[in-house]
């Protein structure tokens, strides 16, 4: 074996380590990640939950025969009858 | 030598194919069990992952469906993973009977998968997610809610449990609402518990939202006039469709029987169908204002152009046609305001064959109106007998042909307009859409203004009048075809109107079908409810008023 096919030898070794070596670290990165997505798309779920039920509590309190009762009921207020036209 | 050769070579395969075969024998009898139970263990499956699908809003971002996230909770009968403990929890966690999911695990015992339960709230399904329970599973999925309830259940319809359209909106948007499934390859462990994620091959997309051009606050109101309408007549059905001039949007449609799209129970054909959209009437004398277009379009008919009606009825070929009492000689604005059968069908038979015909498909009677709600009828209109004056004379009063209560409010939509039809639409346009010009505007305003007779006093439905405002309007009361022929006992009572008339912004059609009380007639029936809701929606949106008999206050 001549001096240079060991170098190319050696060097050839060393990227093989290296490259080993980033895999490792890649695979554990990429396992890092999914448990932080894993845990994000919970919070997503959570939110999204909790935003649906609120959209809903919103809808319910701002119902039109909500506001119209509660108008006309607690605070005596009247559909005009009569129709005026004011100017200024 | 050669021989030798070749019986080595020949021995040599046999005994190579001998071993295959023992090695078959054995990994398929003895090693059996040991590598189905590792080839499960180690299985690997792809999962859907579910999108969230698109909310729907009303035309100010009222929600009127929104999804929210719950659990399918399912087992493996057949491993019987899920022992007597793990159920008593199930059942008091879900609050649903024991026994009940004992007798339903022994009825599957066989299968491999069961439901336990499906829609599970999100905050349900964590509590018992957090037991850790042997042989339990949680699939992610979607519920859907409808705030506004049977109030929008005809627009915005109902999806199934699998989150797939229905109806209405629903399912004619459902590509737009669902959004595309992620996927992800897990790795399971035997009981069928998710070890780990492996792989998340794509994320899943979210529906789109979709905005309606439903006015909520309107859409309420429709629902409750028509309801306690369609209550107090005793009346079969009704419908109601409110369209905006400007832009040809619907701003509400609603029909009685309705159902209440959060209960799966209350789900039935009747009360599902989407009356305004699905089912065609005879729409009568609503038709009656298309025939005085086609008259003023004529140049043969003026407004004042005085018409023989005594002595309130005459024969058209074997057909009698005849008016309630002989109104004399009057004007064609009489004709319209009095709803006149003898009239009208008089004024037409002076027309060409095709006049009302034209003017009425011009209108978009008989097409499509392709709003964007599913189920659509076309109505009928037909060319045929054209020729023959009976066919004529009938069309001229609203027989014989059959309209959708939407088709009816396009029609009307074209004469608030001055002549234009515009595209009807469910979704909320942005700008006005380009529309086509059907009909000459000076005979339009005429049209309408002789249509405002209609509410006056001596007119047809003095109860669609508003405080305040001009209303051009018509009534319509059609015999229902029954068993034999036209029954005098089951009555369509319509009103078709637009508001204000100086210059109109709104555009209804009210429908009320087979009123069983002693009012039966479209003035008594339908013109009342199209008053009501009219006058508030007049006052909701800030329109204001053109009537020049209202006192004038100055504010400084």
């Amino acid at each position: 074996m001549s001096a240079r096919s060991i170098v190319y030898w050696l060097v050839t070794l060393v990227l093989v380590v290296v490259s080993g070596i980033q895999v490792a670290f890649s695979t554990h990165e990429v396992r890092q990640m999914h448990v932080a997505l894993q845990s994000v798309q919970r919070e997503q779920d959570k939110a999204l939950a909790e935003y649906s039920r609120l959209q809903l509590e919103l809808a319910a309190v701002a119902a039109y025969q909500n506001i119209e009762r509660t108008a006309e009921d607690e605070l005596g207020m009247a559909f005009p009858t009569e129709v005026q036209r004011v100017e200024q | 030598m050669m021989a030798w050769r070749h019986f080595a070579l020949v021995g040599f395969f046999l005994l190579a194919g001998m071993g295959l075969v023992v090695r078959v024998v054995y990994l398929n009898v003895t090693e059996r069990q040991f590598l189905i139970d590792q080839g499960e263990r180690r299985s690997i499956r792809a999962e859907a992952i579910p999108a969230y699908r698109g909310v729907v809003y009303d035309r100010f971002g009222e929600p009127l469906a929104v999804s929210t996230p719950a659990a399918a909770i399912w087992t493996d009968p057949k491993s019987g993973f899920l022992d007597d403990a793990g159920i008593v929890a199930v059942t008091n966690g879900l609050g649903i009977d024991a026994k009940v999911l004992r007798h339903k695990l022994a009825s599957n015992a066989g299968r491999g998968f069961m439901y336990i339960q499906r829609g599970v709230g999100w905050e349900d399904a964590q509590a018992l997610r957090a037991l850790n329970l042997a042989g339990l599973e949680f699939n992610t999925e979607y519920r859907r809610f409808y705030p506004a309830g049977e109030t929008t259940a005809h627009v915005v319809g109902v999806t199934n449990i699998d989150d797939a359209g229905l109806e209405g909106i629903e399912l004619s948007f459902n590509e737009m609402l669902r959004g595309v499934p992620g996927k992800k390859i897990v790795l399971r462990d035997r009981p069928g518990n998710t070890i780990k994620d492996l792989e998340y091959v794509n994320a899943p997309r979210f529906g789109s939202d979709l905005v309606l051009s439903i006015d909520l606050r309107l859409q309420f109101l429709a629902y409750r006039e028509l309801k306690a309408a369609v209550e107090s007549h005793r009346a079969t059905s009704g419908s109601l469709v409110m369209l905006d001039v400007a832009s040809g949007e619907i701003l509400a449609l609603v029909n009685q029987p309705s159902y209440n799209p959060n209960e799966a129970a209350s789900r039935s054909t009747r009360g599902m169908r989407n009356r305004a959209v699905t089912d065609t009437y005879e729409p009568g004398s609503t038709i009656k204002p298309f025939t005085v277009l086609a008259a003023l379009e004529s140049g043969k008919f003026r407004r004042d152009t005085q018409i023989h009606t005594a002595p309130g009825y005459f024969h058209v070929r074997t057909k009698l046609v005849q008016d309630p009492v002989n109104r004399g000689t009057i004007s064609l604005e009489t004709v319209l305001k009095k709803s006149s059968q003898v009239g009208i069908a008089k004024v037409a038979l002076e027309l060409e064959d095709r006049a009302v015909f034209d003017v009425l498909s011009r209108a978009g009677i008989g097409e499509y109106v392709g709003s964007g709600l599913p189920g659509g009828a076309a109505g009928m209109l037909t060319e045929a007998g054209l020729k023959n004056p009976v066919v004529r004379a009938t069309l001229a009063y609203g027989y014989g042909l059959a309209v959708t209560p939407l088709q009816l409010a396009r029609a009307y939509l074209c004469l608030a307009t001055n002549g234009i039809r515009l595209p009807v639409s469910i979704l909320r346009q942005d700008g006005a859409p380009q529309g086509d010009r059907v009909f000459d505007e000076a005979s339009v305003r005429e049209v309408v203004s002789m249509m405002e007779g209609v509410t006056d006093a001596g007119g047809t439905a003095p109860k669609a009048r508003i405080e305040g405002f001009r209303v051009a309007g018509k009534t319509g009361t059609v015999r229902k075809v029954g068993r034999f022929g036209y029954d005098d006992e089951r009555h369509v009572a319509w009103f078709a109107g637009m508001a204000p008339a100086s210059d109109p912004r709104i555009v209804a059609v009210v429908l009320i079908n087979e009123p069983k009380g002693d009012a039966r007639g479209g003035g008594a029936v339908a013109a009342p409810v199209f008053g009501r809701v009219m006058a508030r929606t007049l006052h909701l949106l800030g329109i204001p008023p053109d009537d020049a008999g209202l006192q004038l206050a100055r504010a400084h």
